[in-house]
């Protein structure tokens, strides 16, 4: 007989629960991650703040939109990008992902458990940044007007985290043929970093450029949940990008699941 | 009914072709050639209830494979495997929680917590009532001495202090089926020997059926009644462990210590001199010869000790591998099958197994 509903995640949440132990096991990794983050914000703030210097608005944004897409950025920075699906690659790679497939865990379920884990540190910690920043460079923030802005944001940014673990999960799948995905998950890291909006808002690029980015996955990641708290967006654009959204979650869905199982075929189960 | 069986089971793996050297490297770049080895051939198996069998073979021979097919870790290249009824590459949540793997070297433990984290883990991973999990965990602490280990980190404890840990994570949902590949790895002496114990104990009050692997002889000895033996990814030999000694070594080892320096000229009668160093000397008897050849010895000799032993295993088993390599393992494997008398091939009819 099936376990009843709670006790079926209680596994996953005992894997995050041992997954946020671990997390705060390694402080010095944190830490240095975290002050990677806050250089990178501190960069970005001197390089608007000189742009807007003798200027009220520049790509259709005002000051304080440009600086609360800043900041906003490390947020959202920190509650997509943070995963641990690199660790998925060490896995395969070495065989440890052997100790997980023996038991009757799904590993995809313990990989969005440890994702999880790694979003709430990580997450805490921007916050925290953020409003630090606010509070000590008294930077211009904007407010949304109308209260379902902020459903609406919260919405954009959930479906954002999904899309973001289903390719970073597809990519890292790669290592069931090769040992050498590491490569490949780099490059699409830092491919998406630019793509997605994480080093300027997309509308600084040449048309053609901007359009294609948004209607592949990579602006639904920072760029489309950050204009819509931002409310640049009409109710055609905002529909638009929410369709973007659901296409590519369906399509990376759909792909993670051929390959895993394709994937488990290929597997070596490497060492031991 | 069986609790494993597999039907002229196979495994290929695609090995990447590299000649040695940066050169070669950048061949194996440009050209990325590689070649199918096979791992496991043809191998035919059951394993009943309740049953602990010891995998023997060198290192190479297609133990771990095996046990990866058994686990539905990998599947196989051709050929039937079921454990528990089930096939264990299609990995059904009923397989997996009746069954449990030890892998020497892949710890299921979390590296940087304290073991007791992944016991409780376990507990959620299994569904194991609070009261039962905290009954089964103290008692397994307790039998394999974690007292003082489980609540420190996995990456400070050693590898044996891991392996016990391990040993205890993976069968806090009392398994039916229990794979073990190198449980003893990395043990001191006294540790194996409880750990032999402790597994001795909990198959039979569990009735566990277990597979090991080891190339701890002991193990073997204390342990497992029926081995396999494979080589080359053939099996070359599936009955009793007695039967295996009684065919392999002919001879007994007599050890011998005497009150004055022994001569050479006075054993040779009874048998092939292994070792002699004044008054100690060990000698290599014809089994049916035995009974004779001590008392003669006695009579004839001053002795003040003696001693009848087995052959160690290991050198039984080496001399399976060597005829194995000196003929061909197919050749071998058939040629130790005729080597079986009639109760050997009941026995095997009993297991229902198939060599060709």
């Amino acid at each position: 007989m099936n376990a009843p509903f709670p006790d079926a995640f209680s596994k996953y949440r005992t894997v995050f629960a041992m997954s946020v132990q671990r997390e705060l096991t390694y402080r010095a990794s944190f830490l240095m991650d975290r002050a990677r983050s806050v250089t990178i914000l501190i960069a970005f703030y001197a390089f608007w703040s000189a742009i807007f210097q003798d200027r009220a608005d520049f790509a259709g944004y005002t000051r304080a939109q440009m600086f609360t897409y800043v900041l906003g950025m490390n947020v959202l920075n920190a509650l997509v990008f943070s995963d641990k699906t690199w660790e998925m690659i060490y896995e395969i790679n070495t065989g440890k992902i052997s100790s997980y497939l023996i038991r009757p865990i799904s590993y995809i379920g313990a990989c969005v458990s440890r994702d999880a884990a790694d979003k709430l540190t990580q997450m805490l910690s921007a916050v925290i940044e953020v409003a630090l920043a606010w509070w000590l460079l008294r930077v211009p923030l904007y407010a949304p007007r109308d209260p379902w802005t902020y459903a609406a944001f919260a919405a954009a940014a959930l479906l954002a985290v999904v899309l973001y673990f289903l390719m970073s999960y597809a990519v890292s799948s790669l290592a069931f043929w090769t040992a050498e995905s590491g490569g490949p998950r780099f490059c699409f890291e830092l491919f998406l970093a630019f793509a997605s909006g994480g080093f300027f808002p997309l509308d600084v690029l040449p048309g053609l450029i901007r359009r294609t980015f948004e209607s592949l996955p990579f602006a639904s990641l920072l760029f489309f949940p950050l204009n819509v708290f931002l409310e640049r967006l009409g109710p055609g654009d905002l529909a638009r990008g929410f369709a973007v959204q659901v296409f590519w979650i369906v399509c990376s869905g759909f792909l993670v699941r051929a390959l895993w199982r394709r994937g488990l075929r290929a597997y070596g189960s490497e060492g031991g | 009914m069986n609790a494993i069986q597999t039907r002229g089971l196979c495994k290929d793996y695609q090995v990447p072709v590299k000649r040695p050297g940066l050169m070669g490297a950048f061949r194996h770049f440009l050209d990325g050639r590689t070649r199918t080895v096979r791992a496991v051939r043809d191998v035919s198996f059951d394993i009943g209830k309740g049953e602990l069998v010891g995998f023997l073979g060198p290192n190479g021979a297609g133990k771990t494979t095996t046990l990866k097919m058994l686990s539905g870790l990998l599947y196989p290249t051709s050929g039937e495997v079921t454990v528990l009824g089930r096939v264990p590459s299609k990995r059904e949540n009923d397989f997996l929680r009746r069954f449990s793997m030890v892998m020497g070297q892949r710890t299921q433990l979390w590296w940087d917590l304290p073991a007791r984290e992944t016991f409780t883990l376990n507990q959620k991973i299994y569904s194991i009532p609070e009261r039962e999990f905290a009954r089964r965990r103290d008692e397994v602490i307790a039998l394999l001495e974690l007292e003082e280990l489980v609540d420190r980190p996995v990456k400070k404890l050693s590898l044996g202090e891991r392996m016990k840990a391990e040993l205890a994570c993976a069968i806090l949902h009392e398994p039916e089926v229990l794979l073990l590949d190198e449980p003893t790895l990395g043990l001191d002496i006294v540790m194996q020997e409880k750990l032999r114990r402790f597994i001795l104990d909990y198959q039979r009050r569990t009735q566990c059926t277990i597979l090991l692997t080891s190339h701890n002889m002991d193990d073997v000895e204390e342990l497992c009644q029926r081995v396999m033996v494979i080589n080359d990814g053939q099996l070359l030999y599936d009955g009793s462990l007695e039967k295996i000694v009684r065919s392999y070594a002919p001879d007994k080892l007599v050890v011998l210590g005497a009150a004055r320096k022994l001569e050479a000229g006075q054993l040779s009668p009874y048998g092939e001199i292994v070792s002699l160093d004044g008054t100690s000397a060990k000698l290599l008897v014809p089994r049916q010869k035995v009974s004779q050849a001590v008392g003669e010895i006695l009579s004839r000799l001053p002795i003040v000790d003696l001693a009848v032993e087995e052959m160690p295993v290991d050198h039984i088993i080496r001399k399976v591998f060597l005829k194995a390599a000196s003929s061909g393992s197919g050749a071998a494997g058939r040629g130790l099958l005729e080597e079986e008398d009639g109760e050997e091939r009941k026995e095997k009819d009993l297991h229902e197994r198939s060599v060709p």
